[in-house]
């Protein structure tokens, strides 16, 4: 504390200076921006969060004063404040701007600061005149929220409140630094059930909250208003709660539900007569707004109807196989029978319906990844911000459509890539005009189709990743043995990054280096039976692009067979096939390995892995099919005795306590009745890593 | 080293926690924090049966429980503790990327999820949350978490 500013480091100084300019920046436009539109909230928030900025960086840097202003602005800059006195308050936010930067340029010269006085004067008389709106400690506007319910729900709250039970309406920002937005909303559902009657709820499931920064409720409660506020402080879940009494003005009018039949009936009729006659009938409608109502083309249905449908539709498909055999041996039987046709022509007729059904319900699951997206320019401007970067965010592909499971899924990794790629990726400004690039970084976005995957991009224009420097790090933070790491190759080096407990960083920052992060991207992926891979260029660039299936619900499969049993693994793992000979096969290390023309590849026996007892009576064949095998980073060949072929698979869930193997991730009946049981291809390969280094899973 | 203001009981007896883990560092690490709280270690576990066992054997005021561990999942543990005691309090310990884990243990009667790396500040505000809860209050929260997912 007692340390001048001189005496700081120079480096985080400079820093300071380079990125309190873009703060200036921005509060400039918040100004200009609050003269047009006067109490914008998010205009608001945006100058309340530079400002805090601004305070936090230059106490860091040992300019108090300054950090002294912003405090005292901070206190101010509130919606109350700003709807009261409307372009006065644009006025102080450009005031404050001009000081801040007047500051700013006598601290580096190193000169007497200027004086503050008007600026003091006119932050005083906001002040004096809202002491009582700023005083209550949450300003109720801090949260934004409509508490727009629906006419039920509404209904609901003037009952409870007619039955004399007390309504709030409470408003709960989710603390922006959690990445686990489903399970923080599912625990704040939990601590608003516990808190009393919840009677309505947004977002309404977990799917949706994910993308979601305040929660609306309304609840009946006996507890007072300060209980419940303070319940409501999710530590690390919520960061700011707003709780109000839900007051006759928000409930209706009718507090019977009589009343309000009666009320929508006469809309009806109103509604009718405004169609025939447009003149006091429809202003009168007009005037009833607490009732009017809207047309909805979309419908909130639960998801767990989708599944049951979806569900079925797969037993069908099941049926539609087992008629298909029904029908092939009748063929062989009866070749000449005259129903044959018949029976062809309307299996066919039912299958084409039977595919548009099973499509139809997939789409009910899909939607545009413009969902996910969307959060994706704050976040980039942020952290951008946060490093003191001039970085642009370019989206395209956006109406590309998938699983709303998947979807949910990718939000986390998408956001450690992109944090990543803005805060390592990018260079700094001066760096890149160096290399001939323009001062502005851009980190691009996509997304498409291919085939029944969907591929969703994240590219960089900043200065690639050095694998030699992954290598270097890996060995230094014991991820890999300094021989091991030689033996890799350049891209099994570049998946290092994904490995538990990486880092790049050589500092931790506020946004990466902590070592986790990139790892979850893996373990994700992996889970929905997708991959990640990275192209990188040095100082143009790196790509990660993530490959994910359409649907969880199916699957294109390849069947094959293990000592007389059925197994599957999704298509879209495979590499290819191969056929050898016995002698082809090597052992290395106790490990069987194929040289498959310029790569070894180690193979993996499904028998040895899990004990598997053969039901199969054949000798043992000299010639094997090679499954080649790859998933996110790893590749090995699955020895098989045989192929059977390609099918769709819908996949069941089995219960934990009927398979007690990880190596099974599902299962599927096939047309016959035959259970076929779907292989965990990163559970095949964690078994192998743990039994061999990392190195030797060519 | 960070300085907390003990959390205790409303005796004012230190609070028993149950640490749960399968890995025994993960476990001494948050025994240090909980020692930095003023807490008392009732119990430890490496999976989840043992954990079921030293609940009923120490009845503890906070159990810390890892999601992914051999024998049984912290997910089902946290079930059948909550199934036998409505007032237990269970706050998960998770690495990122377990979210639909955490969702699930939260279903199941979870009072609160703590993300691993842990940090001794975020874990105490969670602590001292989930101690001020009253435990009547907690047990209707179950049957009524319950009910909403029928």
């Amino acid at each position: 504390m007692s340390q001048s500013p001189e005496d700081r480091n120079p480096e985080l100084r400079a820093i300071f200076f380079e990125s309190s300019n873009e703060l200036l920046q921005s509060l400039n436009e918040a100004g200009l921006e609050l003269e047009v539109r006067p109490a914008d909230e998010e205009v608001i928030r945006r100058v309340r969060r530079a400002v805090h900025t601004l305070k936090g960086d230059s106490a860091a840097c040992g300019f108090h004063k300054l950090s002294e202003l912003a405090h005292e602005l901070e206190d101010v800059l509130t919606s109350q404040v700003a709807q009261k006195y409307g372009s006065r308050f644009a006025e102080v936010v450009l005031a404050a701007a001009d000081s801040f930067e007047a500051m700013l340029a006598a601290y580096q010269r190193g000169a007497e600061l200027p004086s503050l006085d008007k600026l003091h004067s006119l932050i005083r008389s906001l002040l004096v005149d809202s002491t009582p709106v700023v005083e209550t400690p949450e300003a109720p506007a801090a949260v934004p929220a409509s508490f727009a319910w629906t006419e039920y729900e509404q209904l609901m709250i003037s009952e409870a409140v007619h039955r004399g039970e007390t309504v709030y309406n409470v408003a709960l920002r989710v603390d922006p630094d959690s990445l686990m937005r489903a399970a923080a909303f599912q625990l704040i559902r939990n601590v608003l059930h516990s808190s009393g009657t919840l009677i309505a709820l947004r977002p309404e499931d977990n799917l949706a909250a994910a993308n979601v920064e305040i929660v609306e409720a309304a609840l009946a409660s006996v507890q007072p208003e300060d209980a419940l506020r303070q319940r409501c402080h999710i530590p690390s879940i919520v960061s700011d709660v707003r709780v109000e009494r839900a007051t006759s003005a928000q409930t209706l009018d009718h507090e019977l539900l009589g009343d309000l039949l009666d009320a929508q009936a006469a809309q009806v009729v109103a509604n009718t007569a405004e169609r025939s006659d447009t003149s006091d009938t429809a202003r009168a409608a007009q005037a009833n707004s607490a009732v009017a109502t809207v047309v909805e083309s979309t419908l909130r249905v639960d998801a767990s109807r989708i599944d049951a449908v979806m569900n079925l539709v797969g037993e069908l498909i099941i049926g539609k196989s087992m008629l298909h055999r029904a029908l092939t041996e009748f063929d062989q039987r009866h070749a000449r029978d005259p129903v044959r046709a018949k029976l062809t022509e309307a299996l066919g007729f039912q299958s084409r319906v039977l595919d548009e059904l099973h499509k139809c319900v997939l789409k009910i699951r899909m939607v545009p990844v413009e969902q996910l997206f969307r959060r994706f320019p704050r976040v980039v401007r942020d952290v951008a911000k946060q490093c003191g970067k001039d970085v642009a965010l370019d989206v395209s592909g956006q109406n590309t459509d998938l699983d709303k499971t998947i979807l949910d899924s990718l939000g986390e990794p998408l956001m450690h890539l992109v944090r990543n790629a803005v805060d390592h990726g990018i260079e700094p400004a001066d760096e890149r005009l160096t290399a001939g690039k323009p001062a502005r970084g851009t980190v691009y976005l996509n997304a498409y189709h291919q085939g029944t995957q969907v591929v969703i991009e994240v590219r960089d224009d900043g200065r690639g990743i050095d694998s030699a420097h992954v290598r270097q790090q890996a060995v230094k933070q014991g991820v890999v043995k300094a021989e091991e790491a030689a033996r890799l190759t350049e891209q099994e080096a570049l998946n290092l990054i994904f490995e538990s407990g990486f880092s790049t960083a050589t500092e931790v920052t506020e946004v990466s280096g902590r070592g986790v992060g990139m790892d979850v991207v893996r373990s994700v992926l992996d889970r929905l039976k997708g991959t990640v891979h990275i192209s990188t260029q040095r100082a143009r660039g790196t790509t990660f692009q993530l490959r994910a299936p359409l649907t969880l619900a199916s699957i294109q499969a390849l069947l094959f067979r293990v000592g007389g049993r059925l197994f599957a693994v999704p298509l879209s793992s495979v590499l290819e096939i191969s056929r050898i000979h016995d002698q082809e096969i090597h052992r290395i290390d106790q490990r069987e390995v194929l040289q498959l023309r310029d790569q070894i590849l180690t193979l993996v026996r499904l028998e040895h892995l899990s004990r598997l007892r053969s039901i199969d009576t054949e000798p043992a064949k000299k010639k094997h099919f090679v499954i080649v095998i790859g998933t996110a980073e790893k590749r090995f060949g699955l020895v098989v005795d045989s192929m059977v072929g390609e099918e769709e698979l819908v996949i069941k869930a089995l219960p934990s306590d009927i398979v007690s193997s990880d190596l099974v991730s599902g299962a599927s009946i096939l047309g016959d009745g035959t259970v076929v049981l779907i292989l965990n291809v990163p559970a095949v390969l964690s078994r192998l890593s743990r039994a061999v280094p990392l190195g030797a899973i060519a | 080293m960070q300085q907390f203001a003990a959390l205790l009981r409303k005796d004012n007896q230190p609070v028993r926690y149950l640490v749960v883990d399968d890995s025994v560092f993960a476990r001494k690490n948050i025994i240090k924090m909980i020692e930095m709280f003023g807490g008392e270690v009732a119990g430890e576990a490496g999976d989840g049966l043992t954990a079921i066992a030293e609940f009923n054997r120490t009845k503890p005021d906070i159990v810390l429980m890892d999601i992914t561990m051999p024998q049984m999942e912290g997910i089902e543990a946290v079930e059948r503790i909550v199934r036998q005691h409505g007032d237990a309090r269970i706050v998960m310990v998770s690495s990122v990327g377990y979210q639909e884990n955490i969702l699930a243990a939260l279903q199941k009667g979870a009072k609160h999820f703590v993300q691993k790396p842990v940090k001794p500040e975020v874990l105490y505000e969670i602590l001292r949350y989930v101690l001020g809860d009253d435990p009547n209050a907690a047990g209707a929260h179950v049957a009524l978490a319950g009910e909403h997912r029928a």
